[in-house]
């Protein structure tokens, strides 16, 4: 009785470790050295001479940030996001006396499908708990609207790249951006970019909640 | 006795981690160079030199600025550039392709931003 009891505790012993143990994805982000180039712990920087220092996006705040399944996709073979690099300042070449983006530091991390899915509920689990959430009503909204604001008013097609139609390269591209990102977290952004970070090249807006939720809808529209 | 000595702790505690205090929000509220400034905010679209060949530039409806022509910057008085950094180019009739700068830039730092475009054009703001 006392040595059946015994093995039945082993097992399930073994059976409740193993897989947590081959699913440590903060061991896996450790062992591929991720936190060489990512910030993996807030507080995000202060100054401008710590910004220019970046080498990758923060990922101290992924879990608020990302789409899930975008995430566990991307990290098993990254595409280029930023046009510009990371920091564009630090990644310019003349031609003529045009400057134009030098060289592309693409991220490094080539994970197996299996070590995605465990990075990928790591980093999920690494929220900002000072985010709201449930505040993107997603709507029906009319494009054309929406692009007289995006691409008229607020200019953010000086900054970033739209779909098909183009725009500025100093930034993330905003082709894809509604499988990449959670729409809370981009209203969140938008709303006030410097609460994320603090020096980030993109300026705070005045905007109302009704221009927040259409932009936010027509950016989550953008698969 | 007792007493005395909980406060004495708290207050060497204090002391201790006044100055980690001070540092910390020393750094949050630090006030960065124009150069440092113009390197991240402006280049984009001003371009590494001013002439407004920034990254950007090829994108826009408009042309930015270019920060070293004594003629187009000459005709601007300072409160007139003072104005398009802090409240963006729809503050001052101009294409709101140039943002406002004023929730990333503090007074201070508009107006050694101004100091700076002045050197830049080697020309005065139009009186
Ligand atoms: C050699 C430096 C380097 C290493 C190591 C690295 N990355 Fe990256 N990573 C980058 C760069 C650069 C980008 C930005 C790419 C872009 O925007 O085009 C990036 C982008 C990302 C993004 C998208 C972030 C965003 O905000 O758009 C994620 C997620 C990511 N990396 C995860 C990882 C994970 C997980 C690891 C470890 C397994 C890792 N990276 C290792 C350099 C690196
Ligand atoms: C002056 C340039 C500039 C303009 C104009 C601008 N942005 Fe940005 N934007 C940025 C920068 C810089 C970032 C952050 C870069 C990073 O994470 O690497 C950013 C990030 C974002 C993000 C998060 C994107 C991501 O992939 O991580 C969203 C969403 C966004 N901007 C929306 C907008 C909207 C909407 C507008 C117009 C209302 C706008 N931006 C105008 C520079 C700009
Ligand atoms: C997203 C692109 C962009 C960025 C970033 C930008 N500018 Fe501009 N700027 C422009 C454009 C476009 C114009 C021209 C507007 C016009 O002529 O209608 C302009 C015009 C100006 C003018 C002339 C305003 C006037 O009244 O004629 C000044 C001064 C100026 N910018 C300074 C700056 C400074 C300083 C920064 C950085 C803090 C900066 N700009 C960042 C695009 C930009």
């Amino acid at each position: 009785m006392k040595k059946t009891f015994f093995i039945y505790c082993l097992s399930l012993m073994v059976f409740i470790a193993v897989p947590s143990w081959a699913a440590d994805g903060k061991a896996l982000v450790k062992s591929n050295k991720c936190g060489s180039c990512h910030k993996m712990q807030g507080p995000a920087v202060k100054t401008i001479a710590e910004v220019l220092k970046r080498k990758a996006p923060d990922l101290f705040y992924a879990g608020s940030k990302f789409n899930k399944d975008w995430l566990v996709k991307y990290i098993q073979s990254p595409t280029v996001i930023r046009p510009g690099g990371v920091v564009y300042t630090n990644n310019i070449k003349l031609n003529g006396d045009q400057d134009e983006p030098a060289n592309l530091l693409k991220c490094a991390s080539k994970l197996s499908a299996g070590d995605a899915a465990a990075v990928g509920d790591y980093l999920m689990s690494l929220k900002d708990a000072t985010m709201k959430v449930g505040v993107f009503k997603k709507a029906k909204i009319k494009k054309a609207m929406a692009r007289r604001v995006m691409m008229k008013g607020e200019a953010c097609n000086a900054c970033h790249s739209f779909p098909k139609r183009g725009g500025g390269v100093s930034c993330p591209t905003f082709e894809g951006i509604g499988s990449r990102l959670n729409p809370d977290w981009m209203y969140s952004f938008v709303n006030h970019p410097q609460k994320w970070d603090p020096k980030v090249w993109m300026a705070k807006r005045d905007l109302d909640d009704a221009t927040l939720q259409l932009i936010v809808n027509f950016l989550s529209s953008m698969k | 006795m007792k007493n005395i000595n909980k406060s004495m702790k708290i207050l060497t505690m204090f002391l201790l981690a006044a100055p980690l205090i001070m540092v910390s929000f020393g750094l949050a509220s630090a006030k960065e160079t124009a150069t440092d400034n113009y390197k991240l905010y402006c280049v984009q679209c001003h371009g590494t030199k001013g002439t407004g060949k920034g990254i950007n530039a090829p994108f826009l409806s408009v042309a930015p600025r270019n920060h070293t022509s004594a003629k187009d910057m000459g005709e601007l008085s300072d409160d007139n550039v003072f104005k398009a950094i802090k409240s963006g180019g729809g503050a001052v009739g101009k294409s709101t392709q140039m943002p406002s700068w004023g929730a990333v830039m503090t007074d201070d730092e508009i107006h050694d931003m101004v100091k700076r475009l002045r050197v830049m054009c080697k020309c005065e703001g139009k009186k």
